[in-house]
């Protein structure tokens, strides 16, 4: 039996080291299909190690947002960092999920054209920098500082959304995600 | 189907495990609590330790219905995990439900942490094996009660450790004499103050005519603050800022008809005001993020890729193919790599390396020269 702080532990490490990888492979995976490196038999290899670590990543986040709440001293949401955190790790999660849906439904197809390649890879890599940035607001929040302190930024500002927007902004995502949802099956169907 | 099933109720249940399934080696906070925590494993007898812990409860000879006293634990032959951390009850009865002192009618004024909460937790310093912690507490009615105390620690084998006092201990509650000079019956003293400012005490007596005023910080260090009389028993008094969060205690000495009186140390605590969110607003912008960030996502990609919809009634690939009977076929010139379908093969065939998918991929970007010199 483990204390939720060493577990929030143990699962940052996971989703920080595998959206990592995931950055890095989407990185290449992008130079290689706009032809900057010119390397097109790795391309197939970089395209299944970013999703593959980006699944990884996403299914360790949910571990790590619930151990990081109960581990986090005090009741609840109490400091500003935190809320950002859950912001950015929200975020970032469902960057991910968009980018391994469409893979997961729509194949190669991602690949196929130049502003579909450039959405894709943008997509896993807004997933990887909203995660690198929670992690670095965790470090800012636990020890002081971070990394990422270079670049100043505002963890202590919190922008919330009024509720009425915020419930507008969840229902018009949940009726982009059905309607995409129909689309991509919609492209897969053979009439 | 039946897979996926049973994939979300793993992934669920390893989910509800993170939250609730951990130990807590580095404790729960102070609060009130029955003997049992709350069914932490400390208290299951099915899992726990006995501690060799001996607990002794104390206080002072005389206790008067109404006016504040302290009651103090010591807690001998101590054993701990490498946290050192232990946590230590004031309970009224030994049944694990209803045995609070709140429940006998007992009110915690202040516990050594600046707290008025009957569990308390203590990081022992290494190498000390003995503790004191003293309640201040307060009744209303009169009578005997047997006070007991419990203790929850860790051990060298990750085992949770828990123990008793062996015997109760009883106090009784006397009368108040006539003309006692004392806290006021409704004065409860506060308990927390924030940092940097100076904390304002206003206290009300009964039977008084002069106080003194006294506060000890960390260190030991006992000072004397002046007093002004706000009214009939009613004082004011002031305790320097808190630069960090520490604790002070502080007492009075009242003096009036009757005898002299010095209350018991009071516990106040300092600490950063706390910053406060509507959580459930938090929550629901969360996952609102969530949605719209994956929605857009998919949105969009379903758009960059898409073609038109084909049908059972569409005719169209019939109408292209009667077109591309009768029409000479285009040239592979112009091809872009927006283009999905793939290019066709040059005369040498697919270059060397090169896949049939790959081609199918990539092929237009080799007729356009970006790969290998790109001569077909």
């Amino acid at each position: 039996m483990i204390s939720s702080e060493t577990f929030h532990v143990v699962t940052t490490e996971l989703v920080v080291g595998a959206f990592s990888v995931a950055g890095l492979s989407f990185t290449l995976c992008v130079l290689i299909h706009l032809g900057i490196l010119k390397q097109p038999s790795w391309a197939p290899m970089f395209d299944h190690v970013a999703h593959f670590t980006l699944a990884f990543g996403l299914a360790a986040t949910p571990f790590a947002i619930l151990s990081g709440l109960s581990s986090a001293p005090g009741d609840g949401l109490n400091s500003p960092i935190l809320v950002n955190k859950m912001f950015l790790s929200m975020t970032g999660f469902g960057f991910a999920l968009g980018c391994l849906m469409t893979r997961w439904r729509l194949g190669d197809k991602v690949w196929s054209t130049s502003k579909s390649i450039t959405l894709h890879a943008a997509s896993g890599l807004a997933a990887v920098g909203s995660m690198l940035l929670t992690a670095s607001a965790g470090g800012t929040f636990a020890r002081g500082e971070s990394l990422l302190d270079i670049f100043h930024l505002p963890y202590e500002q919190v922008l919330l959304f009024p509720m009425l927007v915020s419930v507008t902004v969840l229902l018009l995502g949940a009726s982009m995600l059905v309607l995409g949802w129909m689309r991509m099956n919609a492209s897969l169907t053979v009439h | 189907m039946k897979s996926r099933i049973h994939t979300v109720l793993v992934l669920s249940l390893l989910l509800l495990c993170s939250a609730f399934g951990a130990a807590e080696p580095g404790g729960n906070g102070d609060s009130i609590q029955d003997m049992q925590c709350g069914g932490a494993c400390h208290g299951d007898a099915s899992i726990n330790e006995t501690s060799n812990a001996i607990l002794s409860l104390s206080s002072p000879a005389t206790i008067y219905v109404g006016i504040p006293t302290t009651l103090t634990l010591t807690a001998a032959n101590l054993e701990t995990s490498s946290t050192r951390l232990i946590g230590l009850f004031l309970l009224t009865d030994m049944t694990g439900h209803s045995d609070t002192p709140q429940d006998k009618g007992w009110e915690i004024l202040s516990d050594v942490n600046g707290g008025s909460m009957n569990y308390i937790e203590q990081t022992l310093n290494p190498g000390q094996n003995e503790t004191n912690i003293s309640w201040v507490i307060r009744t209303s009615t009169l009578g005997s009660t047997t006070f007991y105390a419990a203790i929850h620690h860790g051990g060298g084998d990750a085992a949770p450790f828990f123990g008793t006092s062996t015997i109760g201990f009883e106090v009784s509650v006397e009368p108040v004499p006539e003309d006692l000079p004392r806290l006021a019956a409704d004065f409860t003293p506060p308990t927390l103050r924030e940092l940097d400012t100076p904390t304002e005490l206003n206290i009300k007596t009964q039977f008084t005519d002069s106080m003194q005023f006294e506060w000890k910080s960390e260190d030991g260090l006992i000072s004397n603050s002046l007093v002004n009389s706000t009214g009939n028993n009613s004082w004011t008094t002031t305790i320097p800022a808190a630069l960090q969060p520490t604790t002070v205690q502080w007492r009075v000495i009242l003096e009036g008809e009757g005898p002299e009186q010095t209350t018991p140390w009071f516990t106040l605590a300092a600490e950063e005001s706390s910053w406060e969110v509507a959580e459930n607003a938090v929550y629901l912008q969360a996952f609102a993020l969530l949605f719209m960030t994956a929605g857009i996502v998919i949105i969009l990609q379903t758009r960059f890729i898409s073609k038109p919809a084909t049908s059972k009634y569409d005719e169209t690939p019939v109408v292209l193919e009667d077109l591309a009977l009768t029409q000479p076929s285009p040239t592979p010139q112009g091809l872009t790599s927006d283009d999905p379908s793939p290019p066709l093969l040059p005369a040498t065939g697919l270059p060397i390396g090169w896949t049939e998918a790959q081609w199918n991929a990539y092929g237009h970007d080799y007729l356009a020269g970006k790969y290998g010199g790109g001569q077909p």
